[in-house]
C-alpha cells in the first residue's frame, strides 16, 4: 500500500503503513534493555545458619529476615495446575501439592522453598522474599548444583560462581515486584462516557 | 472551502478494512461514510489552507508554548487550570527539561475566504484522536479519486501527518517506546495502533500495552508486565486523569518520559482560552474567553460558549445566543471549572456543521481533518469527512 506524488504537494508523499495493514494491531515485546534499569547486590541463602555463616549480615537480621520469607511463602509462593507444570519450571522433586502449604493452594501445585533473598546491606530496604529452584526441564531428581533461583513473581537470581557463593548482582526488578493496575482508574469513572468505542481520546 | 458530492468509491468498505479502519463504524453508526447516493468532501482552495489554516496553526501552537513557558513558573496560572499542586512540579520539570512533544489538533470554527479568520476553540493537544482516518485513510481517498479520474489530476490535500510523525518519532522518541491506551476502546486502541506503526517505521522497537498492565518498579520506573523498565512511554490517557489516579504520585520521581509530556496539561485544558486571549486581545485567530469566575465575562453578552475545563467530544458544552439554549451536550465532565468563550458558530453547509482539526506535528501545522455534525456542538457521533484542494 503506497503511492507517490510529485514532491511541492502538501500532502504526503507515500502513506505506507507496516503493521496495521493486513495484521491488524500487534504487540511485540521488542526492546528489553534499558540502560536506566537498576541492579543491586543480593545474598541468597538456603536458611538462617548459612546466613549466619556467611558473616555479612548479623545474627538477628538473619533470622528475622528468614522468618519474613518463611511467612510470606504459603501465600506468595507461585501456583501450578500440574505437577508437570510445576516441575517443569522448578525441577523434578521440587514441587508439592499446594494442600499442603496453604488452603489458598489447594488443588494447585507449588514449588518448595529453597532459601530466601536478602539485601546485602541493611540500607537497601529491601524486603526478604523466598525463592525457589530454577531448573526449567530439568529431568532426574538427582541435580544439586545451583546457581538459579526465581522469585514468587519470576524474578530471576542466579548467584556467581556457579551458585558456589550466596551473593548476586540482579536486576532490582528481580527482587522488588512492581504494582500494577495504578493508571486507568480515573477514566474508567467516567463509565457513562462508555468504553464502547470512546476511550480517553477526542 | 465548499461542501462537494463526490461520490462513494467502489470498495471503500474492503479498503477500510484492508488498511485496518475497524472503526469506520462505531457503535454500530457511521463515522466514515461514503454509502449515502453521494458521498461528500470538503474543497479548499490552495489560499484557503495556506494563508487561513496553515500559518495560523503554526503560529496559535507557538504562542501556546509561550504560554506555557510562564504557565509553568506562575502557581496562579497553574491553580486556574485546575492542575493540581502536588503535580506542579511534574508539569514545570518536564518543560524546564525540554521533554518533546508528539502532536496535538487545534480545532478551529472556519467557513472559508470572505468568511473572516478561523477561530480557535480549543486545544486538543494531549490525547486528540480521528489522526489516522485523517492521515492515512483521507490521503488515500484522494488518491483513489485521482486514479478514477473524479478529481482534477492537480488536486492536493494538506496532509503531510503520516511523514511528519515518523520524522518526528525519529527526533524524540528515543530507541525503544512502549504505546498504552484502553484497550477495549476501539478508537483509541486504532489511534494507538497507527501511531506504533509510525514510530516502527521511525526506527523505534515497540510494544502495545493496555493501561493496566503499566506497572511501577520499587526503581520508581514504570514497566510492562515482563517488569522492563519503560524508557518512554506513549499514554492516549489524559494527564488530568493520571495525575488523579493512583499512580500519579510516582510522576515525580519517575525515569520514564512521556509523550505526550506532562506540560501538554497546560494546553489540553479550556483554561488555556481565556489565558490566551489574555495575553492576545487583537489576535484574528482568537475568540474574546473568560473563566466563569470572573466577572468580565459579562462583556460576552447573551451569546457564549460554557465549557468545563477538562472534556473530550464537545461532551457538557452549553451553547448559548441571545440569551437562549441553542444547544447543550450532557456528559459526564460536569465537575470542576467552566470558561465561557464567545460564540463562533461553525459555518453551516447543506444543514451540516463542519469542524476543522488542524494538525500540529512538532511544531508545525501539517494537514487537517474535519468532522461534521448534524448538531452545532462536534460530539463524538460527528462524521470524519475527507477535504480536496482543488486547482484555483
Amino acid at each position: 500500500m503506497a503511492s507517490s506524488i510529485e514532491r511541492s504537494s502538501k500532502r504526503s508523499t507515500t502513506v505506507a503503513l507496516v503493521l496495521v495493514a493486513g495484521a491488524g494491531a500487534t504487540a511485540l515485546a521488542l526492546g528489553r534493555y534499558d540502560p536506566s534499569q537498576r541492579e543491586e547486590d543480593v545474598l541468597v541463602y538456603g536458611g538462617p545458619d548459612a546466613c549466619i555463616r556467611g558473616g555479612i549480615r548479623t545474627e538477628t537480621d538473619c533470622r528475622s529476615t528468614y522468618a519474613t520469607a518463611l511467612a510470606a511463602y504459603p501465600e506468595a509462593a507461585p501456583r501450578y495446575l500440574s505437577l508437570a507444570d510445576c516441575e517443569g519450571h522448578h525441577g523434578t522433586g521440587h514441587c508439592v501439592d499446594g494442600t499442603a502449604v496453604a488452603t489458598s493452594a489447594a488443588g494447585r501445585f507449588v514449588p518448595m522453598l529453597a532459601g530466601y533473598v536478602i539485601g546485602r546491606r541493611i540500607e537497601q530496604a529491601l524486603a526478604p522474599q523466598p525463592v525457589y529452584d530454577h531448573r526449567p526441564g530439568q529431568a532426574g531428581a538427582a541435580y544439586s548444583g545451583s546457581g538459579g533461583y526465581r522469585t514468587s513473581w519470576g524474578g530471576r537470581v542466579v548467584t556467581g560462581s556457579g551458585g558456589a557463593s550466596s551473593r548476586a548482582r540482579v536486576a532490582s526488578s528481580a527482587v522488588r515486584p512492581a504494582a500494577f493496575g495504578g493508571f486507568g482508574a480515573t477514566g474508567r469513572g467516567f463509565a457513562s462516557h462508555g468504553m464502547a468505542g470512546h476511550g480517553s481520546g477526542g | 472551502m465548499r461542501r462537494i458530492a463526490i461520490g462513494e468509491r467502489p470498495g471503500w468498505r474492503a479498503s477500510a478494512r484492508a488498511n485496518g479502519f475497524t472503526f469506520h463504524t462505531l457503535d454500530g453508526a457511521p463515522y466514515w461514510d461514503e454509502s449515502h447516493a453521494y458521498a461528500y468532501a470538503y474543497a479548499f482552495t490552495l489560499g484557503e489552507i495556506e494563508r487561513d489554516i496553515e500559518a495560523p496553526g503554526t503560529e496559535l501552537h507557538a504562542l501556546c508554548l509561550a504560554f506555557v513557558a510562564d504557565a509553568v513558573e506562575d502557581a496562579r496560572i497553574l491553580a486556574s487550570l485546575a492542575i493540581p499542586e502536588a503535580m506542579w512540579d511534574v508539569v514545570r520539570t518536564s518543560w524546564r527539561r525540554g521533554d518533546p512533544s508528539l502532536y496535538g489538533r487545534l480545532d478551529l470554527a472556519y467557513g472559508g475566504e470572505g468568511t473572516g479568520p478561523a477561530k480557535l476553540l480549543e486545544y486538543n493537544a494531549d490525547t486528540p484522536t480521528a489522526l489516522y482516518e485523517s492521515a492515512v485513510f483521507q490521503w488515500l481517498w484522494l488518491e483513489d479519486l485521482l486514479r478514477l479520474g473524479r478529481v482534477p489530476a492537480s488536486s492536493d490535500q494538506f496532509n503531510a501527518v503520516h511523514e511528519r510523525l515518523i520524522e518526528r518519532f525519529r527526533a524524540v522518541g528515543g530507541t525503544c517506546l512502549a504505546l498504552a491506551a484502553y484497550a477495549d476502546a476501539p478508537e483509541d486502541r486504532g489511534t494507538v495502533a497507527y501511531l506504533e506503526d509510525c514510530a516502527r517505521q521511525a526506527g523505534l522497537a515497540t510494544r502495545f500495552l493496555d493501561l493496566g498492565d503499566i506497572g511501577l518498579a520499587a526503581s520508581g520506573a514504570f514497566v510492562d508486565r515482563t517488569e522492563a523498565p519503560i524508557a518512554t512511554l506513549f499514554k492516549l490517557y489524559p494527564w488530568e486523569w493520571a495525575f488523579a489516579d493512583a499512580f500519579g504520585e510516582a510522576l515525580a520521581a519517575t525515569p520514564t518520559r512521556f509523550l505526550e509530556p506532562p506540560w501538554k496539561a497546560v494546553l489540553s485544558n479550556k483554561g488555556l482560552l481565556p489565558h490566551l486571549y489574555a495575553r492576545e486581545p487583537g489576535h484574528p485567530n482568537l475568540l474574546p474567553a473568560y473563566f466563569e469566575d470572573d466577572p468580565q465575562k459579562a462583556r460576552l453578552g447573551t451569546s457564549f460558549v460554557k465549557k468545563p475545563l477538562f472534556s473530550r467530544e464537545g461532551a457538557n458544552v452549553l451553547m448559548v445566543r441571545d440569551g437562549a439554549v441553542l444547544a447543550q451536550d450532557h456528559g459526564t465532565y460536569g465537575a470542576g471549572g467552566h470558561v465561557r468563550q464567545a460564540l463562533a458558530e461553525l459555518p453551516c453547509f447543506d444543514g451540516r456543521h463542519a469542524l476543522v482539526g488542524a494538525w500540529i506535528v512538532g511544531d508545525a501545522c501539517v494537514g487537517i481533518g474535519l468532522r461534521e455534525a448534524a448538531g452545532p456542538i462536534t460530539t463524538d457521533a460527528a462524521l470524519f469527512v475527507p477535504h480536496v484542494i482543488l486547482p484555483g
